[in-house]
């Protein structure tokens, strides 16, 4: 959410105060990073995922 | 405005290369370190065990024994350290346990195939035969491993296909997809074999419930609770006489005939039974007929044949055929000088 910055007179200078606006604008978010963080979540899905592909029934009981 | 379009294009460029060369990396290290278990993991992948069948295929020709069955040899509810195959190994013996959970005739025999198509040469063949998965009603009396089926099911005449129950679908787009992604990304396709690996459970969810359960003492209260009953297991074995139209007969009497084709020795387990706990179910005249039909058509085949049906103690069980780790080394004492023969 943008907010409201008294006294600004333009889209500009709204940006320059959005918190989300400074986080995308840091240095680390370079393309890299934006690349390690995608593959951080991916294996992170994968490992912590529910072993939905057990696929055999066992029913010993 | 073209400018901005084309530096984001590019940004997004960077990330996806960084973001494919991290996974190709990972494939290289999961394929170069991931470990290989004493035993099959409790969920393991179709890549999982073709590894460990490329691994068997590179060992010296009759240097091994393999051992293939059903949970008993597997070592149901205990740790991998303390199941008979690994007793056997610390004792000296060359041996690889590819048995599983769900393990039956049918998988023996399409596990047999897999190995003997891909080069496999062992010293000797150990497998089991549990009377309960002659029942028609067993989970693994007509149904293959979905993993060893990935890989075995075409070695499979149609004939012998005509006998067995589809156990996944793989038409569907989930399943082609799965199937796809698995192909190309190795991560992925062992993913149930990691898991175990790091949560020594089947995923994240059940080892943190594991542990939970643990320390709040549920666990040990629910298994002081369910300890196994007569009750539990009615319906568990079929007395119906044995006859070649039992799906588990005409695969153990494949597999019988592979081996001896093969020239492989092979040594077959009746696997204990609790005879305490079954005794209203099974301890009729038409069991031990049954026993004596399996005897017969192993014994007749060439496999030598080490009957174990009443030999262990209601004690050195878990349930109506698993066994303690006391009762896995009884066994261990048992099969050693059987095998190294």
């Amino acid at each position: 959410m943008i907010e409201i910055v008294p006294g600004a007179k333009n889209v500009e200078e709204v940006l320059e105060h959005d918190p989300v606006f400074k986080l995308v604008g840091m240095r680390l978010a370079h393309p890299a990073v934006l690349g390690v963080v995608l593959f951080l979540i991916v294996v992170a899905i994968v490992l912590l995922g529910p072993a939905s592909e057990s696929r055999f029934i066992y029913t010993d009981f | 405005m073209p400018g901005a379009g084309l530096k984001l294009l590019g940004a997004l460029g960077a990330a996806a290369l960084v973001f494919f060369a991290l996974l190709a990396a990972l494939d290289l290290a999961i394929g170069a370190w991931f470990p290989g278990f004493e035993r099959l993991s409790e969920n393991f992948s179709a890549p999982y065990l073709e590894r460990a069948v490329r691994d068997l295929a590179k060992a010296p020709a009759r240097s091994e024994i393999v051992v293939i069955g059903d949970s008993v040899l597997w070592g149901y509810k205990l740790p991998a350290t303390e199941n008979v195959t690994t007793q056997l190994a610390r004792g000296g013996l060359a041996v690889r346990n590819l048995s599983f959970e769900g393990g039956s005739p049918a998988n023996t025999y399409a596990l047999l195939r897999l190995l003997l198509a891909n080069g496999v040469r062992p010293r000797a063949v150990l497998f089991n035969v549990n009377q309960k998965e002659f029942n028609p009603s067993d989970s693994a009396y007509q149904k293959i491993h979905p993993s060893l089926d990935a890989l075995a099911g075409n070695l499979l005449s149609r004939d012998e296909r005509a006998q067995l129950l589809p156990t996944v679908d793989r038409t569907s787009i989930e399943a082609r997809l799965d199937g796809w992604i698995s192909a190309h990304w190795r991560f992925y396709a062992l993913r149930s074999d990691i898991r175990e690996a790091l949560f020594n459970q089947v995923d994240a969810a059940h080892a943190l419930d594991d542990a939970v359960q643990i320390v709040s003492g549920a666990k040990a209260r629910f298994e002081a609770e369910h300890r196994p009953t007569p009750d539990r297991f009615e319906g568990t074995y079929d007395l119906s006489p044995l006859d070649d139209k039992n799906v588990s007969v005409i695969f153990l009497r494949k597999s019988v005939a592979l081996l001896a084709r093969e020239r492989i020795p092979a040594v077959a387990m009746l696997t204990p039974t609790n005879h305490v706990l079954l005794h209203d179910f099974i301890d009729t005249p038409q069991y031990g007929k049954n026993l004596e039909f399996v005897r017969t058509l192993l014994e007749r085949g060439g496999v030598r044949v080490v009957d174990l049906d009443r030999t262990f103690g209601s004690g050195q069980f878990i349930d109506n055929d698993h066994l303690t780790a006391a009762g896995n080394r009884h066994l261990a004492e048992i099969l050693e000088p059987e095998l190294a023969r």
